[in-house]
């Protein structure tokens, strides 16, 4: 089973992030299952939620998405839920030996066990990594101004191919029980943050981060 | 893509290589010692495991400038490497630090662009990864505004089976210069005592794959000169033949066999490949990638116009039929008349005249592989005729498109003339210094000729280094200098037998080429020689004697 969504904190597709929440959860058994969209911007995060309500084996994660630099080179972060903010397990940037079909410079997950629980998967562009052991501590160019990625060279491109400028993503989820996109966070649930929690919230953290709202 | 059947006879016709060993170029090669051939390789004492083909940094600009080396690792997956760029040769003074990646697709190579730098400065740099440290790197941005002076050494023709890098070391240890221009046969393509035999080529068969072109790439790059020099200077290189096959065209080389080596297009692909892996040099257009030209500009002083004559547009070089001591010669009739034959293409042409007559800079340089003087074996003026040429392969061959190139020199109709061009040449292994006029052997000045006493008539001048191995003319006494010097009075000095660089100088007020030699490349030495030096006054655009400069005091340090 496959979604495609178009992810973005931009207006412009808020509409799409919508439809995106109210559809993107996919309840299995085990099952694999495969998310893919496109960015946008150097420092937009996929978020990915998964849960195991038994301690599972064999738990695998990984993007095919790279394609020969085709594509941007994704950096993966594997992250557990802890209260309201999530934990950081792993963050993986090269491994093409998780699956068939991997590029090197694609991402991935091998577990051999996992506890059950929810965690969250996120990817970014590389070296868009995490700030720190929490989800809400944000990615290290969350700070940023947007570059598109039609016009940024990531630090890991080909200067004699020009490559790795396409929003691309897939990431294969085998062996969860369930998966769901996490949406970007609207802009009526950002402004609705704001009242909330006040203006420093939104933009710093949730809005470059890609947390998704508390709502 | 076969490999050739058979193995390749010597290139034989009218090629400058064939002139030199009939010319007694070839008693060189029988002098070879091939006991002394591992000694270079052993002095590469900073290299690591991980790093041992060194570090390298090529085509400055004002703000940015190629970082490059190359991982070597077992492994068959992604490797991220680390940098760092400091303003000191400890890397204290730290201006970036970043991550980038390589991969086998990649052979492993690492090309960084690194950007936001500061206008003439030196930068000082090291790559890690898989817990090793490269050797410390130095390079140098481009300069701009008003900029007093710039020396470059300029070299070709470095054939690692003929002999030792012994000039790469000297140029290695001189502080006194700010880039290395490379005019092209950095490599060769030759398997093994084909071309050469005091060191035995890797792989051991002409290149023809991707490959054997790799591997050839990497012998080179493992040379301990190599090493030094590439980790002391920032390199500025175009290709010649040799980078992909001898003699070669647009469509083609004399040094390809299409039934047994495959198509000449993924030949080009496989060869130009390697080369951008492989090469410290910035991609002009990824979709264009035989279209290497480019060009530098260092503040108000200096144009250094790097072109393409090989692969973009070149025609392929007609065959001499004019019998002479040398060989075949040819005149300038018939299909060498023909002004749709192209060297630099029409887009390379267009895109050279609007740099040269819009560059804010003084000097402007063309780099470039082929001789561009007229080289005869017997002379006589353009209303006779012009005389017999010597080699197809160079401009001498291509005169309706070196005439296009003298009309930018000499303005048009509605273009003023540019001044202050200076020609940089490799190729032909051996030294040369030249007025250029279209109708040398004319003295009527009136007339379009030239005046070979004062110069007078001259549009430009020419510099070209000899080889840095690759063998010359025996020449022991000069004869055959002086003969051609009598046949082609435009010539200022010529030198056929020694290898090394050129030194060149470059000031508002003039430009000095100075010839430095090496006293042997077959075995390790570190004797070198202040041969000649000779001049061009600014707005003058001919040759006068000169001196040797004095080089600038407290240059950068070298990295240790």
């Amino acid at each position: 089973m496959q979604v495609n969504p178009t992810f973005s904190r931009r207006g412009a597709s808020v509409a799409a992030t919508a439809v995106l929440s109210l559809c993107a959860s996919l309840p299995t058994q085990a099952a694999n299952i495969t998310f893919s969209g496109q960015i946008s911007f150097h420092n937009d995060v996929v978020q990915i939620d998964f849960s195991l309500a038994q301690p599972a084996t064999n738990v695998r994660l990984w993007t095919d998405s790279w394609q020969g630099g085709l594509n941007f080179d994704p950096l993966a972060a594997l992250w557990q839920g802890a209260g309201s903010d999530f934990s950081l397990l792993d963050q993986v940037d090269d491994d093409d030996t998780v699956a068939p079909g991997q590029g090197f410079y694609d991402t991935g997950f091998s577990l051999p066990t996992l506890a059950a629980g929810n965690y969250r998967i996120t990817v970014a562009a590389a070296f868009n990594g995490a700030n720190g052991p929490l989800l809400s501590q944000g990615f290290n160019y969350g700070s940023e101004v947007p570059i598109l990625l039609t016009e940024w060279n990531q630090p890991s491109f080909d200067p004699n191919a020009n490559d790795q400028k396409g929003g691309f993503w897939r990431m294969n989820l085998s062996g969860v029980d369930q998966a769901s996109v996490v949406p970007e966070p609207a802009a009526w649930q950002l402004l609705l943050l704001g009242l909330l929690f006040g203006r420093r919230l939104v933009a710093p953290v949730l809005a470059r981060t890609g947390v998704s709202a508390p709502l | 893509m076969g490999r050739p059947a058979k193995t390749k006879p010597l290139p034989t016709g009218t090629s400058r290589r064939g002139f030199f060993q009939r010319s007694g170029g070839a008693a060189l090669a029988l002098a070879a010692l091939p006991a002394m051939a591992l000694q270079a390789d052993t002095r590469n004492s900073r290299g690591s495991a991980v790093f041992q083909h060194g570090v390298a940094s090529g085509d400055p600009l004002a703000d940015r400038v190629i970082l490059w080396t190359r991982v070597t690792t077992a492994q068959r997956s992604a490797v991220t490497v680390s940098y760092i760029i400091a303003t000191d040769p400890a890397l204290v003074q730290v201006v970036q630090q970043g991550r980038v990646k390589t991969n086998p697709d990649r052979d492993f190579t690492v090309k960084l662009d690194a950007s936001r730098l500061r206008p003439g400065t030196t930068y000082y740099y090291r790559f890690s990864a898989l817990g090793q440290d490269s050797p410390v790197g130095r390079t140098r941005t481009a300069s701009v505004g008003a900029t007093a002076r710039l020396r470059l050494a300029v070299v070709s023709c470095s054939n690692h089976a003929f002999g030792l890098f012994n000039a790469y070391r000297r140029i290695a240890e001189r502080a006194d210069i700010d880039a290395v221009v490379h005019l092209g046969d950095y490599l060769y393509e030759y398997g093994p005592n084909v071309y050469g035999s005091l060191r035995t080529p890797e792989p051991p068969n002409e290149m023809v794959t991707l490959s054997d072109y790799r591997l050839r790439h990497a012998q080179y790059k493992r040379d301990a000169d190599s090493i030094e020099m590439h980790r002391q200077h920032p390199l500025i290189a175009i290709w010649d033949d040799h980078e992909t096959t001898n003699d070669s065209w647009r469509d083609g080389a004399q040094n390809h066999q299409p039934e047994t080596e495959g198509s000449w297009n993924m030949r080009v692909d496989v060869g130009l490949q390697a080369y951008y892996e492989w090469m410290p040099v910035r991609i002009p257009d990824v979709t264009k990638r035989r279209e290497n030209q480019r060009s530098f500009r260092f503040g108000d002083l200096l144009e250094l116009v790097m072109l393409e004559q090989r692969l973009s547009a070149r025609s392929e070089q007609l065959t001499a039929t004019v019998p002479t001591p040398f060989g075949n010669g040819f005149v300038q009739t018939g299909a060498f008349a023909d002004a749709s034959r192209q060297l630099l293409g029409t887009t390379q042409e267009a895109w050279l005249a609007s740099i040269l007559r819009t560059t804010p800079a003084r000097w402007k340089f063309l780099g470039q592989g082929v001789m561009f003087a007229q080289l005869k074996l017997q002379g006589a003026t353009l209303a006779q005729g012009g005389g017999v040429f010597l080699n197809t392969d160079q401009w001498d061959g291509y005169q309706p498109a070196r005439d296009r190139v003298y009309d930018i020199f000499k303005g048009e109709a509605t273009q003023p003339a540019v001044n202050n061009c200076v020609v940089l040449t490799g190729d032909i292994h051996s030294s040369w210094a030249a007025d250029l006029s279209q109708d040398p052997n004319n003295p009527n000045i009136a007339f379009g000729g030239y005046d070979p006493a004062t110069g007078i008539g001259s549009r430009a001048v020419e510099f070209v280094t000899t080889s840095v191995t690759s063998p010359g003319v025996n020449d022991p006494t000069g004869s055959t200098a002086t003969l051609l010097r009598s046949i082609n009075p435009h010539f200022k000095y010529i030198n056929l037998t020694q290898r090394g660089y050129m030194l060149v100088d470059v000031t508002p007020q003039r430009v000095v080429a100075e010839w430095w030699f090496v006293d042997t490349v077959q075995s390790i030495s570190n004797v070198q020689t202040f041969d000649v030096a000779f001049e061009v006054q600014n707005g003058n655009n001919r040759l006068q004697p000169s001196a040797q400069t004095t080089p600038p005091a407290n240059p950068p340090a070298l990295a240790p």
